[in-house]
């Protein structure tokens, strides 16, 4: 690995949204490794602590999540523009072919094959988002806290049926007190 | 106020408030589009969310866009997707802004710890709700642990899964 140097490398508007269209249309899910190669080891706009760090915030800012990373890299080489830029590689002209696309398979749906075919999609869909959730806490399991936490999330939004904001209201604040409380105990 | 207008500003909102992504209010949204305004069928709900994961881009934008194309045509899918994605673009550019700048204080390594774990457990609630509306049958529930299984256990590309669950669907097993 390359170590990364001081002065981060100038973007160019133009290698911004060819980099992020190539990160969305063949990202596949796996759209946070190839901006990581592309960003950080190819480019050296970020190093890879700056990356980390929009990472997180992501993570946990609401939002379709994988835009933000478009957006935040965007932001810290370029800059407004360079977000704009960055949002339109990423989303708007990958949207437009998708949605196309999209219309033409949907022409199709009364075809049972088709129907057919899309169930399988969806089950396994549905399992991989599952999975992506277990893998985030995967780390954390140790870690009492943040496996009830993320249990009665669970619970109220899957099990209670309860609205998001509700959830949101009633456990960030919780969670929030459990972290303060937990950090001021001597381990 | 027209369908559109109500949909886009309950887009707007359901973005904004979707900590752990887009999926953690899809059952929210379903909800809203489906049962309270009936605009989509559960199938139409469930076959646009199946053809987003299988199309590369943004999915969850065009998923919305779809919805809203339902709702409204093109000016509708439009709509759909502007809501999705602009409101929280520049929430994304104004934190971004604000998280560098505040990088090191206490607040925010406390803000990180608490809502992390909130995040992993509402990824996993949107999957299972998902889950409920796509598997009708035993074999779509296997199909979906399979994937699973397969995501935690293997460094397998995700698409070999879709694709493979594509074929198993096409060939009338799910």
């Amino acid at each position: 690995m390359r170590l990364s140097v001081e002065t981060p490398k100038r973007a160019s508007l133009s290698a911004i949204f060819w980099d992020f269209l190539k990160v969305s249309l063949l990202g596949f899910g796996g759209g946070i490794v190839l901006a990581h190669r592309y960003v950080v080891q190819r480019r050296q706009w970020l190093t890879d602590a700056e990356f980390t760090d929009a990472l997180t915030l992501c993570q946990f800012m609401p939002g379709p999540n994988v835009v933000g990373i478009a957006v935040c890299v965007g932001a810290k080489t370029r800059g407004l523009p360079g977000a704009i830029t960055a949002f339109a590689g990423f989303a708007l002209l990958p949207g437009a072919f998708g949605f196309t696309l999209a219309l033409l398979y949907l022409g199709q749906t009364q075809i049972p094959l088709i129907q057919n075919t899309l169930s399988g999609i969806s089950a396994a869909a549905a399992g991989l988002m599952i999975a992506t959730g277990l893998r985030f806490l995967k780390p954390h399991r140790s870690d009492p806290r943040t496996v009830v936490v993320a249990a009665l999330a669970f619970a109220g939004l899957a099990v209670a049926k309860l609205p998001l904001l509700l959830v949101l209201l009633i456990l960030a604040p919780l969670s929030a007190a459990a972290t303060v409380i937990l950090r001021a105990q001597p381990r | 106020m027209s369908p559109l207008g109500r949909l886009s500003l309950y887009l707007a909102l359901m973005s904004s408030i979707s900590f752990g992504g887009i999926p953690s209010v899809l059952p929210d949204i379903r909800e809203f589009v489906v049962v309270a305004n009936g605009w989509l069928t559960d199938r139409d709900f469930s076959n646009f969310f199946a053809l987003s994961q299988t199309i590369p881009g943004p999915n969850m934008i065009l998923m919305m866009g779809l919805v809203g194309w339902k709702v409204a045509g093109i000016p509708g899918a439009i709509a759909g997707a502007s809501a999705t994605a602009v409101p929280s673009c520049v929430m994304y550019f104004v934190g971004y802004r604000l998280w560098d700048r505040f990088r090191d204080a206490a607040w925010q390594k406390i803000a990180r710890a608490s809502l992390a774990p909130l995040t992993f457990g509402l990824v996993i609630a949107g999957g299972t709700v998902m889950a409920q509306t796509a598997d009708k049958s035993w074999p779509a529930v296997g199909v979906s642990a399979a994937a699973a299984i397969f995501l935690l256990t293997t460094r397998i590309n995700p698409l070999w899964m879709l694709g493979g669950a594509a074929v198993l669907g096409a060939l009338g097993f799910v």
